[in-house]
């Protein structure tokens, strides 16, 4: 094999993956001798390392408009299947790399203050080195078995994490959870691999995307592969019907809530899609269904958040209605959209996941938003930090979630009116939950469990400045995309991603009516004005030191979540059992079990046999070689 | 060749052996006496041990001697090519010779070459 | 050929310092000789360079597998001082020993010449049957010296009357003379040519240990230090397998109708017999002989399936049964040097007094089944994969069963490990040894898990 070099790009591409893997090596195998507390230090300064060259390639893609391909090694050749450890860099890859670095060494450095005293701290920083890692395959792979190859590497990082301590039983049920249903997506992602390989011969995400562009749409071949792609991405990204693991997930330390389950990996489901454009665009029908799911999904679990009183399944629940937000825009057509509300989602709502950790760090571990309230005065800028997060997803201007979900509207308006109205009431839903949040825990008077607790404390700095600078990128990150009715200049994230998703336009067209520049400013403005009046209502009714009242019917079912997780145990978890009771006791005990063993016992006897020719004699073994020795001669030359 | 031909040699050589076995089975008797046992039986009858130990000295001298022996063996046609083959062929016997002595000097340390 | 000299040069040095009594010197000469020596090795890539009248041939065949051997070598002498820490003596001469049968085995890998051939066989096995019985108070050390000596020079015997025979049909040593003579006389090749072949096959089918000339494998395995024995079992073999490749493909290729046959014969046994007797073997050291008679049967695979990238494929191969191979005697030197026996029952409880030697030695099992994602898997899916391409599918169904049939034994120091209480629960001293150099290899045989594509396309 020939070495080829490496352009300057390339080793940094190829850096990228080699720093995270030596930082989940180095820590990961010197746990038991590595100090403490410079396991945090260490992983941040992959992570950061990372960063740097992030930036480079960033610089790099976005100026000149080229991808960084890079070819480590054949990783699996036989036959007429080649496929590559090859890696790619373009604008999509970017952006992502931005948002997984980024955030990702923000979180690294908030976790060094964050899991301080923690005894599996080692452990916990080389987890997240391995994440990142897998992470970066994901968004780095330029075919579709490697992407797998993150995708599940990501999954089984998450399951570590989330039963990160172990101990409590609990946990490890909701670490079981979160990796079983992930599979179930997983298993409709496989098929849909299998099929493109079947129909294309390759899984080349590039090689797939022009060989698809030139297939009709809607063919039967493109609807199986779509829709298995999306069973994936409705499992990573918790979607309807397999969103019940995300806030059981909420069990692991809160970076982990915020860096996993907020900011990136289930994000990973958007991601796919708008990696794999040219495929859906092309298949109407998976079109409307990630419409169809994204639309409740967003609907159903932001009425689920209303109801609930922990502060960080609220946020769980909020981060499933966010990312149905982002599969609507998929389904509407909006890549670009989805990919804006990513970037944004992921800035502000790790922030809002690291701010929760630090009131849950300076309560001793308490989720509860009813045994809080007062929280405003004891811990000030948490608060603050908090209010900037809720103020950027509940889309108030000029916070970035105004943006993000603005170019997601306008498109959701363009396609009609009731689309549009639909979409903004699900973007309502967040102002309702986020403002109940933080009037509840900040505002409300302080609840007995505060008055009596002398230690709450402000979260050290290290914790702070972290969120500080998420804050300050959930406050300006809009800017890059102002809504067309202000100023038609200022598109430079639709501009940087327009490459990527060019062909999927050109094969597509949008459809949708230009509105009247009087409707777009009704529909930019009556939303904000019901904005107002839910934080006003919201601060009336939560603020103040109410009784709970007792809750009516159809509150009562949100409080519970739908009873999701219990239609899921009456329908599918105890048929299940049942079935592999069956199995276990008829099946394969007197059938399957007695045909195996007696399979088993005839080749031990066979073995039993042979054994005894080694007689120890050497007179017997040199006579045993000179028969074979004419056996060999004789059928040779007689013929 | 045939295969028939092997074949019947084969065939033929078998049944050969097995006969002469079995002829002397059925025509000769058996009988057991205390001489029978013995290992000659005619001359004189051993004394002591019949298997004699050498001194492990003699072999190793008998190796060495052996390596020299063949030193010599590789030196008389090397001897007479040595014109024709030039310098080369006088630079690699210096070797070929030199790793040799390398052995026997080995020998001499590790104590081979004394008489215990 | 400057890897040779250089080893030779170290093995004399050792030689003298062992003598004049520096015993400290020797070791650190080795492991600044091997590496060096594995530089050196790496010289000539890409350019193949033909030494002596084409009798030595340094092309990317030999320097990738002259590479391996010289790592392998590297990495049995990382065990080599802790096994023998409690003796005394310089041990000059089995170091000594062990790098002039490396010679040998390098000069297997590079032959353009049959003498050439001989030769290397020779040097490798006259050294290893003296390093069987290194041993020499023990009994059974010296049982296998013997035994091996008598097999093994009977068997270099049929090696000798084949080259003489092939000498008398082509007139040449030379492998590209006979490549000729075969093309010329393809069609009426005369019964001499064949038997000379035949006996040769023989003679390496028994050096690599193929049934039914595999007799002397498990005892000799058994008998020989644990050292030795995995010494054997990785250079020796890989060395053999090398030489028997290059003699087929680069000589025999066009008259496959002559070998063909009785190789698949060869590796049918050798993977049934190897299998199934190693299914009862209460020593696991036994067993792995005859997990190592097994693994000669796939390999001859790689002979028999010649077109395609066999010699690739027996490249991840031999690294993979070569690395897994070293991680299990290791391991088992640890338990032996603990415990006072090989039997399976002194792995009982391994794993909770010392999780991390059993973490090596699961690893190693794995591996050796070809469970994967292990490089174990690797080698031999892309073996059964270019068997079929080259129409051996009955074989490689054959192979397949022997595979399946293997994870029983190897899964059984696994089980004793895991999920059998022991009598003691303190942690082994001899733990503290061997534990960094097991862990080591063990982590090289999971980094090498990843990347076997790149060992497979090397050459």
């Amino acid at each position: 094999m020939v070495m080829e070099s490496f352009s300057f790009m390339q080793s940094i591409s190829f850096l990228l993956l080699l720093f995270p893997l030596l930082g989940f090596l180095a820590i990961g195998l010197f746990q038991k001798q590595l100090n403490k507390k410079l396991s945090g230090i260490i992983a941040s300064a992959f992570v950061f390392l990372n960063l740097i060259l992030t930036f480079i390639l960033f610089w790099y893609v976005s100026t000149t408009n080229q991808s960084v391909e890079t070819n480590l090694f054949d990783w699996i050749k036989f036959a007429n299947i080649s496929i590559p450890f090859a890696i790619t860099v373009d604008r999509l890859s970017a952006l992502m790399l931005l948002v997984v670095n980024g955030v990702g060494f923000l979180i690294h450095v908030y976790s060094i203050g964050y899991m301080k005293g923690d005894d599996g701290v080692n452990r916990f920083f080389s987890y997240m080195n391995l994440f990142i890692f897998f992470m970066l395959i994901l968004v780095l792979s330029s075919n579709y078995l490697m992407l797998f190859i993150g995708w599940e590497g990501v999954g089984l990082c998450s399951y570590l994490l989330i039963g990160f301590w172990y101990k409590d039983h609990a946990n490890n049920n909701a670490a079981k959870k979160a990796f079983i249903m992930n599979r179930i997506g997983d298993l409709g992602f496989l098929i849909g691999i299998f099929m493109m390989f079947h129909t294309f011969g390759t899984l080349n995400i590039s090689e797939v995307a022009t060989k698809v562009s030139l297939m009709p749409s809607g063919s039967t071949a493109l609807l199986v592969i779509t829709f298995g792609l999306f069973a994936g991405a409705i499992g990573k990204s918790a979607q309807i019907p397999l969103f019940t693991w995300l806030p059981d997930a909420m069990a692991g330390p809160t970076p982990v809530s915020a860096l996993i389950h907020a900011a990136t990996m289930v994000t990973a489901g958007v991601y796919l899609v708008a990696r794999s454009s040219v495929l859906f665009v092309l298949s109407p029908v998976t079109m409307n269904f990630i419409l169809i799911i994204g639309i409740f999904t967003a609907l159903i679990s932001g009425l689920i958040a209303i109801y609930q009183n922990d502060i960080k399944k609220i946020l769980a629940y909020s981060t499933v209605s966010q990312l149905g937000f982002m599969f609507m825009a998929l389904g509407l057509g909006s890549f670009s959209g989805a990919m804006f509300h990513l970037t944004t989602h992921a800035f502000f709502k790790a922030l809002l996941f690291l701010a929760a950790g630090s009131v849950i760090h300076a309560l001793n571990q308490e989720q509860d938003i009813r045994k809080m309230g007062g929280l405003r005065k004891k811990i000030p800028f948490t608060f603050a930090l908090f209010a900037v997060g809720a103020i950027a997803i509940s889309g108030i201007p000029p916070f970035a979630g105004f943006f993000s979900k603005e170019m997601i509207l306008s498109v959701a308006y363009e396609h009609g009116m009731g689309m549009g109205i639909i979409a903004t009431f699900i973007s309502l839903l967040t102002t309702v939950y986020m403002f109940r949040l933080l009037f509840v825990a900040f505002y409300k008077p302080e609840s007995d469990a505060v008055k009596t607790n002398h230690h709450i404390h402000e979260s050290p700095k290290v914790m702070l400045i972290p969120m500080a600078v998420l804050a300050l990128l959930s406050m300006v990150a809009g800017f890059v995309q102002i809504p067309a009715l202000f100023s038609t200049n200022v598109n430079v994230f639709e501009n940087y991603l327009s490459p990527i998703f060019l062909t999927a336009q050109q094969l597509v067209p949008a459809s949708g009516q230009n509105l009247t520049v009087l409707t777009e400013w009704l529909t930019l403005l009556i939303p904000l004005t019901i904005i107002a009046i839910l934080v006003y209502m919201s601060y009336v009714r939560f603020a103040k030191d109410r009784l709970p009242s007792e809750l009516s019917g159809i509150q009562k079912v949100m409080a519970n979540k739908f009873y999701v997780d219990e239609i899921y145990d009456f329908c599918f978890v105890k048929p299940t059992e049942k079935l592999s009771l069956f199995f276990r006791e008829t099946v394969d005990q007197s059938i399957i079990n007695r045909l195996i063993n007696s399979i088993g016992n005839s080749t031990l006897y066979v073995g039993g046999r042979i054994r005894l020719l080694q007689t120890g004699n050497v007179g017997f073994y040199l006579i045993i070689m000179v028969f074979s020795i004419i056996a060999i001669l004789f059928f040779n030359l007689i013929r | 060749m045939g295969s028939a031909s092997l074949i019947v040699l084969l065939i033929i050589a078998i049944a050969f052996a097995v006969v002469a076995v079995y002829i002397g089975r059925i025509f000769g008797t058996s009988s057991t006496n205390s001489v029978k046992g013995e290992p000659y039986e005619c001359g004189i009858e051993t004394k002591g041990e019949t298997w004699v130990q050498f001194h492990i000295g003699y072999y190793l001298f008998a190796l060495l001697f052996l390596v020299f022996d063949v030193e010599i063996v590789f030196l008389f046609p090397w001897a007479t090519v040595i014109r024709e083959l030039g310098v080369v062929a006088l630079v690699e016997i210096f070797f070929f010779t030199l790793f040799l002595f390398l052995g026997l000097l080995y020998a001499y340390k590790k104590k081979a070459l004394s008489w215990m | 050929m400057y890897a040779i000299i250089t080893i030779s040069i170290v093995a004399i040095i050792v030689l003298f310092f062992g003598a004049f009594g520096k015993k400290k010197m020797i070791l650190p000469v080795i492991f600044v000789g091997l590496p060096l020596a594995f530089i050196v090795n790496l010289m000539g890539w890409n350019q193949s360079i033909h030494y002596f009248n084409e009798m030595y041939i340094d092309d990317n065949f030999t320097i990738a597998f002259n590479g391996l051997l010289l790592f392998i070598a590297l990495l049995i002498f990382v065990f080599a001082p802790v096994y023998y820490k409690s003796v005394k003596r310089p041990l000059e001469d089995i170091y000594a020993l062990i790098l002039f049968s490396l010679v040998g085995g390098l000069m297997m890998t590079a032959f353009g010449n049959l003498v050439m051939l001989f030769l290397g066989i020779e040097t490798l096995s006259l050294s290893l049957y003296l390093l069987a019985g290194s041993k020499k108070s023990d009994p059974r050390s010296n049982e296998a010296a013997m035994k091996y000596f008598l097999t093994g020079s009977f068997a270099s015997g049929f090696l000798l009357f084949g080259i003489a025979l092939l000498y008398g049909a082509c007139g040449s040593f030379n492998l590209e003379d006979i490549k000729l003579y075969v093309i010329q006389n393809q069609a009426n090749i005369p019964a001499m040519f064949s038997i000379g072949l035949l006996l040769m096959a023989v003679g390496l089918a028994f050096k690599v240990g193929a049934a039914p000339f595999h007799f002397w494998i498990p005892d000799v395995y058994e008998g020989s230090p644990t050292l030795i024995t995995t010494y054997m079992a990785t250079v020796g073999k890989v060395a053999a397998f090398a030489a028997f490749f290059r003699l087929i493909n680069s000589s025999f290729g066009d008259v496959d109708f002559l070998w063909k046959t009785s190789l698949i014969v060869f590796a049918v046994a050798t993977i049934l017999i190897g299998n199934f007797a190693a299914l009862y073997q209460d020593s696991v050291k036994r067993m792995m002989a005859y997990s190592g008679v097994a693994h000669a049967g796939y390999m001859l695979i790689a002979i028999i399936a010649l077109k395609g990238n066999a010699a690739g494929v027996l490249l991840l191969y031999s690294v993979s049964y070569s690395i897994a191979t070293i991680t299990a005697f290791a391991v088992l030197m640890m338990v032996r040097k603990e415990t006072g026996s090989f039997s399976i029952k002194s792995f009982n409880g391994l794993a909770k007094h010392n999780p991390t030697v059993a973490f090596a030695m699961t690893i190693a099992m794995l591996s050796l089944a070809g469970i994967p994602p292990l490089i174990g898997f690797s080698a031999k899916y892309q073996l059964f994969v270019s068997a079929i391409e080259q129409g051996q599918l009955p074989l490689v169904i054959i192979a397949i069963v022997g595979s399946m049939v293997s994870v029983y034994y190897y899964l059984r120091p696994v089980v004793a490990m895991y999920f059998t209480r022991s009598i003691e629960s303190t942690p082994f001293e001899a733990a503290k040894l061997y534990k960094k150099q097991i862990l080591f290899v063990a982590l090289l045989l999971i980094i090498l898990s990843f990347i076997p594509g790149l060992i497979i396309n090397l050459i």
